[in-house]
């Protein structure tokens, strides 16, 4: 009689490969045979992986058809099991499993379509933040302007593309009834995915020197190097209009002078 | 979600029937406020540290005694306890100080890899204890008492040599823990496994039951005939309501708990079911006074 360990290894053997069935030889076969059994468990728990993925990555079901999107759920499901026992943590490498997916070669795009819906799923359970504070903002001595750093809401994600997946993503909502057909040579997207205070999400599309401005205050760099980064793709980007406009909406919740 | 503590009035679970909450029906919800008698949540759909999720069920929690039920702990398995889940769960506990915490036994991953679902242990005395050391950790560690929930199988191995309801029993015995008795389950295993559901009821001592769950289920044909599946998917079935009748019988009135997870109907669906397990409860209440 196998231990609990042998028993739980053999098992977990037998549910991802049918030709490594030693579990069987533990199971009481009734009316049934063993491997039916098996099958049960097999099924159920491709299911709610899969099911997982599809409430991540409803646009990809939809670009790739239902069918599809069951086979390359299927292949990623065996191939990149889950680590933990929370279910909505599934799924991240889903982006990076379709850009090496042979049969999805030929949707370019979809990777970063996929990554974008990622985006959307983590910044939706993401911690909640309260505002920047304009007026301890406002307290600062001009002097120490350069050594000012600013920090992103946990709530947001940034992204850029060579594919028009803003559309794309825009075009394949239940909401959506317009013209399907997105031109893909269309050009490339910076996007800022944000959750609001009201607790909505929304996809920003980003001008490019603000897209650089938010990377370097991702990469937690001081103000002044951000704006010469900034001001060295865009020479007429106004600091005081981003201000304004990035900590409006909540995308720059604090600040320090480390 | 707040860190740390809130000061939220206790919301006592009485024993009276409930409704899972699955979140297309969080606005229904708080707009229609339905009198049932407390709202179960899946704890794990609350590890995201903030959005809209926490906002409602903050709201539910001011409304509506809280039960926390995980589905991913893998209490039974023989990895060692996933200290990242605990923590989250217990910040959870410790923010919205729910009446009721309740996990399965089960196991659900093993030399790292999560299978995220609640598969079959051997009823065994390794298997009993290695439950009960484990329920007691998390006991100890969210410094409160637990529940723990027999789980729907679909095989048993050859070395079990307890039968289930001793099983179960003896868990909660050695790691002195609660038991949220799933009826729906107890009728599955019985049909698949071929005892009576009543033995099962009358193996359980009743003072250990805090809740029960009741949910529907799906019977798979085959040549050789019917494995019944535990897929919460429908109404409770007719014979499982029956074994619900004896179990109330038996045990008294207890925090009754509808479950629904795919193919989710309108939340007046759950109500209408939650107020069929109150109206047998009642019943069986003034029958027994008169």
């Amino acid at each position: 009689m196998p231990g609990l360990r042998e028993l739980q290894t053999t098992f977990s053997e037998n549910l991802f490969d049918e030709n490594a069935s030693s579990v069987q030889t533990s199971i009481y076969a009734g009316d049934f045979n063993t491997g039916q059994r098996m099958q049960i468990y097999r099924n159920n728990i491709i299911t709610s992986f899969t099911d997982a993925l599809r409430a991540v990555y409803p646009v990809v079901e939809r670009l790739v058809g239902h069918g599809f999107f069951l086979y390359a759920a299927n292949d990623y499901i065996i191939n990149f099991p889950s680590t933990e026992g929370n279910l909505h943590n599934y799924g991240h490498r889903f982006p990076s499993f379709l850009k090496s997916f042979e049969a999805a070669q030929e949707l370019e795009y979809l990777p970063d379509v996929a990554l974008l819906e990622w985006h959307y799923h983590e910044v939706y359970h993401e911690q909640d933040s309260a505002p920047l504070n304009f007026h301890a903002l406002s307290m600062v001595d001009p002097e120490q302007y350069d050594s000012l750093r600013f920090e992103l809401s946990p709530s947001c994600r940034l992204m850029q593309s060579a594919y028009p997946i803003l559309e794309i993503w825009r075009v394949n909502q239940d909401t959506y009834a317009g013209e399907q057909n997105v031109d893909l040579r269309s050009g490339g997207i910076k996007v800022l995915i944000l959750r609001d205070s009201r607790k909505e999400i929304a996809l920003h599309p980003l001008g490019a020197a603000d897209y650089q401005m938010l990377s370097e205050i991702s990469q937690r760099r001081r103000l002044n190097d951000c704006l010469n980064a900034a001001l060295a793709v865009d020479g007429k980007f106004e600091l005081n209009e981003f201000l304004q406009q990035y900590v409006t909406n909540m995308t720059l919740v604090d600040f320090d002078l480390g | 979600m707040r860190n740390g503590e809130n000061n939220l009035p206790a919301q006592p679970v009485s024993a009276r029937a409930g409704i899972g909450l699955r979140s297309p029906h969080y606005q229904d919800l708080l707009q229609c406020k339905p009198d049932v008698g407390f709202i179960e949540v899946h704890s794990e759909n609350y590890f995201g540290r903030g959005g809209l999720q926490h906002t409602y069920l903050e709201q539910v929690r001011c409304d509506y005694p809280l039960s926390f039920h995980g589905v991913g702990l893998s209490l039974g398995s023989t990895d060692p306890l996933n200290v990242k889940h605990v923590e989250r769960l217990g910040r959870l506990v410790e923010f919205y100080q729910p009446d009721f915490v309740s996990e399965h036994l089960s196991w659900g991953s093993v030399k790292g890899r999560f299978l995220n679902d609640l598969l079959p242990l051997p009823y065994t005395e390794e298997a009993v204890q290695h439950l009960a050391e484990r329920i007691s950790m998390l006991q100890d560690y969210l410094q409160r008492p637990i529940m723990v929930e027999n789980v729907s199988c679909y095989l048993e191995f050859k070395h079990s040599y307890l039968k289930e309801w001793e099983f179960v029993s003896a868990v909660a015995d050695q790691a002195n823990c609660d038991i949220l008795l799933d009826v729906n389950n107890i009728y599955v295993n019985a049909h698949n496994h071929d005892f009576n559901g009543e033995d099962f009821l009358r193996g359980i001592s009743g003072n250990r039951v805090k809740e029960i769950h009741l949910a529907g289920h799906t019977a798979k044909e085959y040549q050789q005939g019917a494995i019944i599946i535990d897929t919460h998917d429908n109404r409770v079935d007719k014979s499982v309501w029956a074994l619900y009748q004896q179990a109330i019988q038996m045990y008294g009135p207890k925090p009754t708990l509808i479950e629904w997870d795919t193919n989710l109907p309108e939340l007046q669906v759950l109500i209408e079911e939650a107020d069929i397990a109150q109206n047998i409860m009642l019943e069986i209440e003034s029958a027994r006074v008169a």
